[in-house]
């Protein structure tokens, strides 16, 4: 083949690297990028797991943030609890804002005179606008005319003489309301003042949580001016979003000490500045091709994607590493390519063909990563089969020549190829695994993604402070329609009062207690008197107070407006601050509707769930729903692996035909993974869906070992530089799984600690196994 | 009880001209202390105003009692930014200072004035004296946004060493007028809003 000149060559190569950025431009632009943990789940198939995923996602639960701000006065302190609240319901992100303020304005014009068929108040006196009750109405507000009181009184007693609006704004207090001090809410011992906030973007909307988190951080700097006040922040929300920002930090170091480490060791293994940058040229067209697959066959491309396919950095060196230590002078590139083409190939078709049965997961993040994975691979191995070769030096220095490699290999030669001590160790391995006391599956969802645990404990004291509701269970029921529901946990009321009053919960909150059922407003209704009847008690109680004649018109007009209107339905309180109670509880789909129970201060779970068993409810315990979740999908994943380790085998078998060599390049991947489950299992790690990920990858590395050992060349250089490559590419696999290791955050940990231990026993394995016979070796020229 | 005494001023005699110092040296009275007060509250609501009267108690320097004896009975209890409103057979009510903050200033003024703490009520009012030791009146301008939204001045008449007076004059609505002591024993069971205005200010009838 034509060989071209330097100049061209060196072209071609930045025309490449242009094409890349070209490539990674596009790729910016167009790409989503998304945090959403559900992606990694499959679908929802029990009542209890569809709520989880829900609820996770969607639920006020997943969706309040708690806030704490402490260090200064209490009136400093409620000033600036004030204006934080002011602050945050501007910014619009926030649906719901309490703090303790009587949010009278919160409930819009049209929507006051339904104040007599929301309220309870007719339920027990019947006959609280009529006759003599009317009469101590009038009189009582005429008393609160002279108190101090009386500013707050007067605009509001022509229209609501029995003060209705006060007691339903009292009455949608949540149940375990703090303590109000200077009007506002503060913890037990009056130290810190306390908000709520529920944001609109899903709890699992890192982008959208991030952005309420930085608002309220900027609308407490504003309302603080300069105090000494601090804020404290709780919450689902808040903890995904550190954990984010934990999550880029520890990737960006990890990044830059990989690609520093990488170019390092090229270039110590090959003494050329040029080859680190022919080096970097497939890995970075395979990871910008992976990504711009991901982001064209998929909406949006999940972060921990993103974080796994980076490693395949690890994987995809091997190929033009390979190309670089069979290069020697008098032979083209293009030739030794060849060479290796087939032993690389399989490398490439087995390592694919398992990542292709992740499409059976039904695992939408898991399909993500399979595509990711093969575009990548494959478009690097093509790379480097195609567009490298014409792009180097041809009077590479040849490795062989290395006499430290020399003495390396002749150390490898002489090592025995144990059979019986490695039985005993895969027997000991296996015996390891099935006795190791830790349990073998992690099904927490929660420890994936841990909390430390000062904030965990911030988090229990804030919300046992605002009385918020347990984020663990909720009680669940269903019915034909919202009517239907509303009735049912109308009915349930009194049996929650009762475990209120025996302790087994702190409190609840449900959906009628804003809306209640067309059937109780249309009761109240009813008690109401005609406008006649009215105007004539009324007529009576006036004249037996100092009030004006005509003072009540707005009051009556008001009650003939509740007595002939429409009841009150979800519908009609949409855009208003009630929609955000009523909405997170009552939840309506085709063929029916679920009401929640929102729970807080759960002390006798059991108690609570035989309380619900009677009304037809349930129950629901989220994080059982979820490990039953995470159980159930195991088992498909599994199931794929074993796929995966069948169609692997096949592979390895048509391309290398003769048993005994399949059976050694199998062997060490099949030992290895039983070694690195030992070990796991033996150091008490619990094992999770990443582990099995990582299980896959170390295998498709241990595949390329075993192979390039087994087919090391028929001459001895060919066999050095096989060598030489192989150790390069083990070692700069080990960096950067072994610096994935030391994360913190458990899925990078996990996938680092598997592949680099997978890595250390593949290699050692495949010295100790796939060598040749020695009878091949000795025909070393 | 605030005693109407002579004026045993130091300097001069009761027509020389009323300054803060003096007034509040005469003015201040420990606790516990207590006196009578008419109140005269008009709303648009009402035919007539409503006549007011009971006792201003101060238990102790941080709580203020106002105790309503006719023509209803209630107690109101101030302490801490907080109000607490009892009346016989129901449970109270309490709410924060904060939302009814032409109280907070009767309750700043009063207690500063009872105390003799011109510190304190400098802090919250801009003070302004006007008229002679015998017949003098103070004028208060809140210096709190929030506060002077809801009331434009509050205005103290006295004579001599004794506080006749406290007329809060809001940004919108009526005047309320307080009489204290020998000014509430001065108004009758009937008494009309210029009478009240008259006795306030202390013209001649």
């Amino acid at each position: 083949m034509r060989l071209l000149s330097a100049p061209a060559r060196l072209a071609l190569a930045l025309s490449w690297l242009a094409a890349l950025l070209l490539l990674a431009w596009w790729v910016g632009g167009t790409l989503q990028l998304g945090g959403d943990l559900r992606r990694f789940m499959p679908q929802p198939r029990t009542p209890a797991q569809k709520l989880l995923i829900d609820e996770l996602g969607e639920g006020p639960g997943s969706r309040l943030l708690l806030i704490g701000v402490s260090g200064d006065t209490p009136q400093a302190l409620a000033a600036q609890s004030r204006a934080l609240r002011d602050a945050l319901r501007a910014s619009g992100e926030f649906g719901l804002v309490a703090n303790g303020e009587a949010g009278l304005e919160a409930i819009p014009q049209r929507l006051r005179p339904y104040r007599y068929l929301l309220s309870d108040t007719l339920d027990t006196r019947p006959d609280s606008l009529t006759g003599a009750a009317l009469t101590e109405t009038l009189q009582s507000r005429v008393q609160d005319l002279g108190s101090p009181a009386a500013a707050l009184i007067e605009p509001l007693v022509a229209s609501d003489p029995t003060l209705e609006m006060l007691q339903l704004a009292e009455r949608w207090e949540p149940a375990q309301a703090p303590q109000r001090l200077h009007g506002v809410w503060f913890d037990r011992a009056g130290k810190q003042a306390l908000l709520a906030a529920q944001t609109h973007a899903a709890g699992f909307d890192p982008r959208g949580q991030q952005s309420a988190v930085d608002g309220i951080a900027r609308a407490f700097a504003h309302a603080r001016g300069s105090s000494p006040a601090r804020m404290e922040l709780s919450g689902p929300g808040a903890f995904s979003v550190e954990i984010g920002a934990r999550t880029e930090r520890e990737a960006q170091w990890i990044g830059a000490v990989d690609s520093i480490g990488l170019i390092l060791l090229l270039f110590v293994a090959y003494r050329s500045w040029k080859i680190p940058l022919f080096g970097l040229l497939p890995l970075a067209s395979a990871g910008l091709v992976g990504l711009g697959a991901v982001a064209a066959l998929f909406d949006g491309v999940h972060g921990i994607t993103v974080a796994f396919g980076f490693t395949l950095i690890g994987v995809a060196q091997d190929y033009p590493i390979h190309l670089f230590s069979h290069q020697r002078p008098g032979v083209s590139a293009q030739a030794v390519v060849r060479a290796l083409w087939r032993t690389l190939a399989t490398g490439v078709i087995a390592t694919c063909i398992a990542y292709l049965t992740f499409f059976v997961s039904g695992v939408d993040g898991l399909r993500q990563l399979a595509v990711f994975t093969i575009a990548g691979l494959a478009t690097a191995a093509l790379a480097t089969r195609y567009l490298l070769p014409p792009l180097l030096d041809p009077d590479m220095r040849d490795v062989a020549d290395s006499p430290r490699l020399a003495r390396i290999w002749a150390w490898f030669e002489q090592m025995p190829r144990p059979r019986a001590a490695l039985a005993a160790l895969v027997l000991a391995a296996v015996a390891v695994i099935a006795l190791a006391p830790a349990q073998f599956w992690q099904n927490d969802l929660a420890k994936l993604t841990p909390v430390p645990a000062d904030a965990m404990a911030r988090d229990t004291r804030l919300r046992r402070e605002l009385g918020a509701p347990d984020v663990r269970h909720v009680m669940v029921l269903e019915g034909r329609d919202i009517e239907a529901v509303l009735r049912a946990t109308e009915r349930m009321a009194p049996a929650l009062d009762t475990l209120v009053s025996s302790g087994a919960i702190a409190g609840y909150d449900f959906a009628a207690r804003y809306l209640p059922s067309t059937q109780l407003q249309r009761a109240r209704q009813s008690r109401l008197s005609g406008a006649t009847t009215l105007r004539r008690d009324l007529d009576v109680a006036i004249a037996q107070t100092p009030f004006e004649a005509d003072v009540f018109e707005p009051f009556l007009a008001d009650v003939e407006s509740a007595r002939t209107a429409r009841p009150l339905s979800a519908r009609d309180l949409r855009g208003t601050p009630l929609a955000a109670s009523v909405e997170g509880l009552l939840l309506e789909r085709a063929g029916g509707a679920t009401a929640l129970v929102s729970l807080s201060g759960i002390k006798d779970p059991a108690a609570v769930a035989r309380a619900a068993r009677q009304y037809g409810a349930q129950l629901l315990d989220l994080k059982q729903a979820s490990e039953s979740l995470v159980a159930a999908y195991r088992q498909r994943v599994l199931a794929a692996l074993a796929l995966a380790a069948v169609l692997l085998a096949a592979t390895v078998w048509i391309s290398l035909r003769k048993p005994a060599r399949v059976v050694r390049v199998l062997l060490p991947m099949a030992i290895t993974t039983v070694l690195v489950l030992a070990v796991l299992r033996g150091l008490g790690v619990e094992l999770t869906l990443f582990h099995l990920v990582a299980l896959i990858l170390a295998a498709g590395l241990g595949l390329d070992y075993a192979l390039f050992f087994e087919h090391a060349g028929d001459e001895r250089r060919d066999q050095l530089r096989t060598l030489h490559g192989l150790i390069v590419c083990s070692l700069i696999t080990l960096l950067v799984f072994s610096l994935l290791a030391l994360s913190s955050i458990p899925v990078l940990r996990a996938i680092g600690s598997t592949v680099a231990l997978g890595v250390v026993c593949n290699f050692v394995l495949a010295v100790l196994i796939s060598r040749a016979p020695a009878a091949r070796t000795t025909h070393a020229t | 009880m605030l005693a109407i005494g002579p004026g045993w001023a130091d300097q001069g005699g009761l027509d020389s001209p009323a300054d803060a110092a003096w007034i509040l040296s005469k003015l201040a009275r420990p606790a516990p202390m207590q006196t009578g007060f008419v109140e005269l509250r008009g709303s648009r609501l009402l035919k007539t105003p409503l006549r007011i009267e009971g006792l201003y108690r101060r238990p102790d320097a941080a709580t203020l009692v106002r105790e309503v004896r006719a023509p209803y009975a209630e107690t109101v209890t101030i302490r801490s930014g907080e109000v607490v409103i009892a009346r016989p057979g129901k449970s109270p009510r309490r709410f924060s200072l904060s939302r009814a903050p032409e109280f907070g200033a009767l309750q700043a003024s009063f207690g500063a004035l009872l105390t003799g703490d011109r510190a304190l009520l400098e802090k919250h009012y801009r003070v302004s004296v006007a008229g002679t030791r015998q017949q003098w009146r103070m004028q208060l301008l809140p210096r709190d946004a929030a506060l002077a939204a809801k009331v434009r001045e509050v205005m103290l008449h006295g004579r001599g060493a004794e506080l006749r007076c406290i007329a809060t004059h809001a940004v919108q609505g009526e005047a309320q007028r307080t009489l204290l002591a020998g000014a509430a024993r001065a108004a009758g069971p009937t008494v009309t809003a210029a009478t009240l205005e008259r006795i306030c200010t202390g013209a001649p009838a």
